[in-house]
């Protein structure tokens, strides 16, 4: 298992932030605009400097050594923020400093004390318990959508875990993978009333012990069926089992995302894209998917000193910085798309701007949440895109709801929805 | 806990900037107690060892020149002293009373103007140096950017700070690329400085600083600036300058790994010298012809930091940088290739007759693509934190190339004291920057040296290291050192330099006679500190 760090091990960490503001730009090498330049939703909508990363990490400081304790208003702030991670790799351009980690161990430490996390996050925690969804819906139809001409096969080594935001809110996506599943003959099953929610949405506002159970029951449901392979719809569930899982214990299953699978799919011409999409269309980079969704890695060795200073680990520690997410394969797909020219935003990869939804802000914090995707989307049709696509269902929620709220102009997939309509759709 | 405004001033505030705008929330104000740098004040200043100061009793966020000016009037009004910052890095913006507040400028962040045809952009407080050479890169155009980094305010720099820069010998420094500004006084007057002053709005322009309007340039800032002891200062324009060669910018890779295509009719050069008097006779004399971009002299340990992105890469340049001895970083950039012929040639020229070697063309340090990146978006001086500490300089001031280099080998047995009691980071003593302005004429140098902010022996050491320093500028007659700030120091210096603390004094008494713009990084009025200043 990886282990799991506690708020009072970032100590030094975060008594070494340079308040530089570093955390509130893309990488300074990497701006190409103004308009374009910053990283931190938080920071860009509340102003104050606590609401960026590097401020983040001092009220970590300030809670430790006790100027600060855990009231409402501190709760607040550390609630108004996507953890979408752009804050980390921004600071780790050079910095060896872990804001997201911090972030992360703050909210847990909040829930430790019961301050944490805000109302909407323990309502639909409740419902996680309850109905094994955040959205309170029925479990017994969480399967409900699956189209009648896909074969589901008993006992296949595939498993496609749906996730609750494409069973109950995003169908069309848990419809259009199955579909393209289908379509490269992929044998697959699901886990019907085995799976439970991922546990990504209680991790993220630090109720890591409801997490915990999610993993173990999800682990123990593949486990129990002889998966070798599961495979995701949604960024969320899969930085949840790819990053998150093995800090709950050892699965011995294949993590991979759909665009993952498409697009060696594509590559090995098991599924064939003949239809022409005659639009230009702009990618996304889903946080969890990106620069969230690198692996941990467990470090035996031994540490020393030299130089005075310099801690040298060997062999050398890991050290995350967000660039070894998953960025190349849904792009891939899409290049693939006949007919489709792919343009990129100025903010991209490991540096892309956040949709505005995770973290528990679309849920506790709407308004940020709509302030947030209304950056993103103007970013999008600055690139003189038709349409923006992404690889996550939670992410085309905020998106779909910024393009209502901003009168349209825009069209927004999901690269399954893409994919199926350039292989030609399916039965309907 | 911070001390609480009284309701009526909150209100106040309130009604200047909007609610949403204004905090008192220990949550907000306490994090702005926190800085780069304020445990080795706090030391300096008996307070013990800590990263935090006084947290102000509210931060404000105006968006406007004209809310800031009733920001101001009302801490007037109740008798509330005050501190602008822009993006705020460093100690110097924290506060040095309790009871104060903070006026945050993020929400200024507005380039007003840019005139490509007489070369100048006019800036609100929290544009990045980084933003405004990606905007100014569309029009061919670059502007000087400071040394701490292209995240830092060009505005902050121009008006309140030091600024030099990496460019510096072919774009000066900060004090010499401000124009026109727009300045709140302490009272609350606004001041419209240079052609901007100009009584007919439709000629006023921001072109020059210096008139027909006032020209207080060395008033306003002097060789440091006022640190936010003088008023906030809301919108400046700045010098531009040909961007010097294609503008075509593409990176590619992830971060940290980035690859840059490199323009054309770019060059590194790392040259390498026997002496401290041969690195700076190549240095005065490489600057003399005007055929670099930047040119500047580091240690070895320096060189291997900079020219690294890990702490292994860092480790692993060891066994080919430590070797050299006082080498100067040299970028040669030109917009033809006859321009760039020309400028090598020369440069090859004067390194032969200096007695240097050019590693570079030696192929034994060979800067990697990202390096030419980060020399043109002024990113090489972050790389001194890679290793995971934090660094200081001391030392510091304009003087001549001569006089710096001197400072840099006096200051070696001092250093290796704290280095030898483990406080400071092993670069055996020969840490340092140096760069000249105006093609040699003078020149600039600190020293930055590593320490552990988070280790009270070291920060304790660092600090007593810094105050020896200042003491050896004083007792060597060196250069002005960089971080002469606030009253004791000033009144520690002003009786060996024509007591001019006396008259920085009658400054701050004539343009802020209530002491209300914080005056811990600059100088107090007489009335605060009686006549003598003591």
């Amino acid at each position: 298992m990886i282990p799991v760090k506690m708020l009072e091990d970032y100590k030094t960490i975060a008594g070494k932030c340079l308040r530089c503001s570093l955390c509130k730009f893309i990488p300074q090498v990497a701006i190409m605009s103004q308009e374009f330049s910053t990283v931190c939703p938080s920071i860009d909508r509340y102003n104050f400097h606590g609401f960026s990363g590097g401020g983040r990490l001092v009220m970590a400081l300030a809670l430790m050594s006790g100027r600060l304790e855990f009231t409402q208003d501190v709760v607040d702030v550390i609630y108004k923020c996507t953890s979408c991670g752009g804050c980390d790799v921004a600071c780790k351009y050079l910095n060896t400093l872990e804001p997201l980690d911090v972030i992360q161990a703050v909210r847990e430490r909040a829930v430790q004390l019961k301050a944490g996390p805000m109302p909407a996050h323990r309502a639909y925690i409740q419902r996680v318990v309850d109905t094994h969804n955040p959205y309170g819906e029925d479990h017994g139809k969480r399967f409900a959508w699956m189209p009648g001409d896909v074969k589901v096969t008993d006992g296949a080594r595939t498993a496609y875990f749906v996730g609750c935001t494409s069973a109950y809110r995003r169908k069309e996506i848990a419809v259009a993978t199955a579909r393209l599943l289908s379509k490269a003959g992929v044998e697959f099953t699901v886990l019907g009333d085995g799976e439970f929610c991922c546990g990504s949405p209680l991790l993220r506002v630090g109720d890591r012990a409801a997490f915990e159970d999610a993993a173990r029951h999800n682990i123990g449901a593949l486990q129990r069926m002889g998966i070798r392979r599961v495979v995701m719809s949604c960024a969320g569930c899969y930085s949840a089992f790819k990053v998150h899982y093995p800090e709950v214990q050892r699965s011995g299953f294949k993590v991979m995302h759909t665009s993952q699978l498409f697009s060696e799919l594509i590559r090995e011409g098991r599924l064939k894209l003949s239809k022409e999409v005659a639009e230009v269309a702009t990618y996304h980079d889903p946080c969890h998917l990106g620069r969230c969704a690198e692996p941990r890695r467990g470090w035996h060795g031994v540490e020393f000193k030299v130089l005075t200073f310099v801690r040298l680990s060997v062999p050398p520690r890991q050290f995350r910085r967000g660039n070894k997410g998953v960025f190349e394969e849904p792009r891939d797909a899409m290049r693939r798309v006949p007919g489709l020219r792919l343009v990129e935003m100025e903010r991209r990869r490991e540096y892309a701007y956040c949709c505005g939804a995770g973290g528990g802000v679309k849920a506790a914090f709407p308004e940020f949440a709509g302030f947030t995707v209304g950056s993103r989307l103007k970013e999008a049709k600055n690139t003189g895109a038709s349409m923006i696509v992404t690889a996550c269902p939670f992410c085309i929620i905020n998106f779909k709801d910024g393009i209502r709220e901003s009168g349209g102009g825009m069209r927004c997939l999901d690269l399954s929805e893409l994919l199926l309509e350039a292989a030609g759709g399916g039965a309907d | 806990m911070a001390l609480k405004l009284s309701r009526e001033a909150y209100a106040g505030f309130e009604a200047a900037v909007g609610a949403e705008n204004v905090s008192e929330s220990e949550a907000v104000v306490q994090i702005y107690a926190y800085n780069w740098g304020v445990e080795l004040n706090n030391i300096q200043h008996g307070r013990g060892f800590s990263p935090f100061t006084n947290p102000p009793a509210a931060v404000i966020l105006p968006s406007t020149t004209e809310q800031v000016q009733k920001v101001v009037r009302l801490c007037n009004h109740h008798g509330i002293m005050f501190k602008a910052i822009s993006t705020g890095f460093g100690p110097w913006n924290t506060l040095s009373r309790e009871g104060a507040v903070i006026m945050d400028l993020r929400r200024m962040n507005r380039i007003v103007k840019v005139d490509a045809d007489n070369m100048f952009a006019v800036v609100e407080p929290y544009v990045t140096g980084a933003q405004l050479q990606a905007e100014l890169m569309k029009h061919g155009l670059n502007c000087h950017m400071p040394g701490a980094g292209p995240q830092v305010s060009p505005l902050a720099s121009s008006t309140s700070m030091a600024g030099p820069g990496f460019t510096s010998p072919s774009t000066g420094h900060s004090a010499r690329n401000v124009l026109g500004v727009e300045w709140v006084l302490p009272s609350g007057e606004i001041l419209r400085m240079g052609a901007l002053g100009l009584r007919d709005a439709e000629k006023a322009d921001w072109f020059t600083g210096d008139g027909p309007g006032p020209s207080l340039r060395g008033i306003m800032r002097g060789l440091m600036g006022a640190l936010g002891g003088l008023g906030v200062f809301t919108r400046v324009a700045v010098k531009l300058y040909r961007y010097p060669c294609d503008t075509r910018w593409q990176i590619d890779g992830y971060a940290p790994d980035y690859a840059f295509e490199v323009p054309k009719h770019m060059q590194f050069h790392i040259v390498d010298y026997g002496t401290y008097g041969a690195m700076s006779e190549g240095l005065r004399r490489i600057e003399e012809e005007e055929v670099c971009l930047m040119c500047f002299h580091t240690s070895a340990y320096g060189l291997g930091a900079i020219f690294s992105h890990k702490i292994g890469e860092f480790i692993k340049s060891m066994p080919r940088t430590l070797g050299v001895k006082h080498p100067l970083v040299i970028m040669v950039a030109a917009r033809t290739r006859r321009e760039f012929d020309y400028k090598e040639m020369a440069l090859a020229s004067v390194i032969k007759e200096t007695g240097g070697k050019d590693l570079t063309a030696a192929k034994r340090i060979v800067p990697k693509s990202l390096s030419y990146a980060e020399g043109l978006r002024s990113l090489l001086g972050f790389h001194g934190f890679i290793i995971g500490t934090s660094f200081q300089s001391t030392h510091g001031g304009m003087e001549t190339v001569e006089m710096c280099s001197r400072i840099i080998q006096a200051n070696i047995p001092l250093k290796k004291r704290y280095i030898e009691r483990k406080a400071l980071g092993p670069d055996k003593g020969e840490g340092a920057w140096s760069t000249s302005y105006e093609h040699g004429h003078f020149a600039h140098v600190e020293m930055p040296s590593m320490y552990d902010q988070t280790d009270e022996k070291s920060a304790r050491g660092m600090a007593e290291y810094m105050s020896e320093c200042d003491k050896m500028d004083l007792k060597e007659r060196f250069a002005m050192p960089f971080f002469i700030v606030g009253d004791e120091m000033h009144d520690l210096y002003g009786p060996q330099v024509s007591n001019y603390q006396v008259w920085l004094r009658r400054i701050k008494e004539a343009l802020d006679p209530e002491n209300i713009s914080d005056p811990g990084f600059y100088i107090s009025s007489k009335k605060e500190r009686g006549e003598n200043g003591r």
